[in-house]
């Protein structure tokens, strides 16, 4: 379960952060936080992965209370999520494989699980017949495939995603909009914050939408809408 | 840590070096350099505290007598002195004695001995020979207190000035190697941050997965002691070729100089490179990474 409870995000800069916001994010949801650009949602993901830390407010995720959490326990905290970006993230001097493959490698996972696993996960995104393939060589689809597979290879429970459809034509966003439905069908919670109304508007699951730091709606089964 | 991690940390290591092979050369050579001075001062020191520790054990004392004093005045002295406490032996040469033990110390002297024929400047005198170390002192002062002695000369001021010249030596040493260890500390972490500023996006992504921040500095400690400890095999085995070939010149034209020993030099050597290079290394990457790796 994800927690938050008046978070306050204030930057010295005078940059849009956020105003007392309290939400909850049950096991097993899938949330779109929407809004305008700079309303917000890229500090609430950031805060959630423990990038940022509130000016005040708590934030909770399952065991770990992010306010008073050290650089020492950050890791097992984002052991426990995937993270999804728009520009993906990736490697560009390794593999499809290798790409997946590092991450695991980086939290010790044995060679042995790691050529069991990551067929696995490039299976589930479309790219197995892709492994050998440098990132510049994928379709921006495909890329952003790769990102979520790097995202789910160690089992997180939560997946964030920020704007993971951000650059993508509508079609592909779709196929992409589907492969988080999969993951979330699979069991993960996913917050996602995004910009594609359409497809928020398909897809009939919660929204939350942000404006000026502070949630002005949260609907069960919500559309995109907001005043802008 | 498991086995996996270790193979993966050393192969990064290892990535990271060979990627940036010029820059770690140019700080190996730094590291060499500063090592090498290091060994050099250690060289030096380990010979001076040879020759101390050699002259400390000689418990020896020369007494000169003055020019014209009769044999039988400097005998009853020689006689008179055997009962004083703390004497082992003495033992009595005349200046031709003198003549005849130098021309052996230094056979190649020529000119010298021609000299020394035509009129010997040299003086009659003892070699006393103390119990202790601790009795030289009291030995020689009343042997300057004679009528008939010219000087007195034993190790003690050779020694005192030697440990003079040692702690002079030391001092110095630290200073210079202070200066160069700063100097190779900084191209160290330069090489360093190239090497994280090459692999900031694999950070990013360690980082982002929940890789530890342990696990993610290791191969850049790995790479800086790497660097430290090739510098110091460099620069044990310059000096290694060099003090070998010291001794081998040493033996031909300073053959009654005491050299310390091939092996004990270089076990000193080696000790103070491996560990001042591995501090080095280790310390330059902590530097490199810690602004880095902030959360």
């Amino acid at each position: 379960m994800i927690r938050l409870e008046g978070v306050t995000k204030r930057y010295p800069n005078g940059h849009q952060g956020l105003v007392n916001i309290s939400m909850t994010v049950h096991r097993g949801e899938f949330v779109f936080l929407v809004g305008p650009s700079g309303a917000g949602k890229s500090t609430l993901i950031r805060l959630l992965y423990g990038e940022e830390r509130p000016t005040s407010g708590e934030i909770v995720i399952d065991q770990f209370r992010l306010n008073g959490m050290t650089w020492r326990q950050l890791p097992r905290l984002r052991r426990q999520l995937g993270i999804v970006f728009q520009d993906g993230k990736l490697l560009p001097t390794r593999t499809v494989f290798q790409n997946v493959a590092f991450a695991m490698e980086v939290v010790g996972a044995s060679r042995k699980d790691i050529h069991k696993r990551v067929p696995q996960v490039l299976e589930l995104v479309g790219l197995a017949r892709r492994r050998d393939h440098y990132p510049e060589e994928l379709s921006g689809g495909e890329q952003q495939r790769l990102g979520i597979a790097r995202a789910l290879v160690n089992h997180p429970s939560y997946i964030l995603a920020d704007e993971p459809t951000g650059n993508l034509d509508p079609e592909t966003a779709a196929g992409i909009m589907k492969l988080f439905q999969e993951i979330n069908r699979r069991g993960a919670t996913v917050v996602m914050a995004t910009h594609a109304k359409d497809l928020v508007n398909q897809m009939q699951k919660r929204v939350v939408v942000i404006e000026h730091g502070s949630i002005v709606r949260d609907d069960a089964k919500g559309v995109y809408a907001y005043e802008s | 840590m498991s086995l996996n991690s270790i193979g993966y940390l050393m192969k990064e290591a290892g990535r990271s070096l060979w990627r940036n092979s010029w820059m770690a050369l140019a700080s190996v050579s730094t590291v060499t350099i500063a090592l090498f001075v290091l060994a050099v001062f250690v060289v030096v020191s380990v010979n001076v505290n040879h020759v101390t520790a050699m002259l400390e054990s000689q418990v020896e004392i020369r007494v000169f007598i003055k020019p014209h004093v009769d044999r039988r005045r400097e005998l009853a002295l020689m006689q008179e002195a055997k009962t004083w406490p703390g004497i082992r032996k003495i033992q009595f040469f005349t200046k031709q004695q003198a003549a005849e033990a130098l021309k052996q110390e230094f056979p190649d002297q020529h000119t010298l001995f021609q000299l020394i024929q035509k009129s010997n400047p040299l003086f009659d005198g003892y070699n006393v020979y103390a119990r202790a170390p601790s009795d030289i002192r009291t030995i020689a002062g009343h042997f300057a207190r004679q009528p008939i002695v010219h000087n007195v000369v034993y190790q003690g001021t050779v020694v005192k000035r030697l440990t003079r010249l040692a702690t002079v030596l030391k001092w110095s040493g630290w200073v210079v190697e202070a200066l160069l260890g700063v100097a190779t500390l900084f191209i160290i972490i330069n090489t360093i941050r190239l090497a994280v500023f090459a692999r900031r996006r694999e950070i990013q992504v360690m980082r982002l997965v929940g890789a530890t921040n342990w696990f993610i500095r290791w191969p850049f400690i790995l790479e800086g002691l790497t660097i430290g400890l090739m510098g110091a095999v460099a620069a044990d085995a310059a000096v290694a070729l060099g003090y070998h070939w010291v001794l081998r010149q040493a033996a031909v034209s300073l053959p009654f100089w005491p050299m310390a020993g091939f092996q004990v030099v270089l076990l000193h050597t080696t000790v103070f490179t491996v560990i001042g290079g591995l501090v080095m290394g280790a310390l330059a990457s902590v530097v490199a990474l810690h602004r880095f790796l902030r959360v």
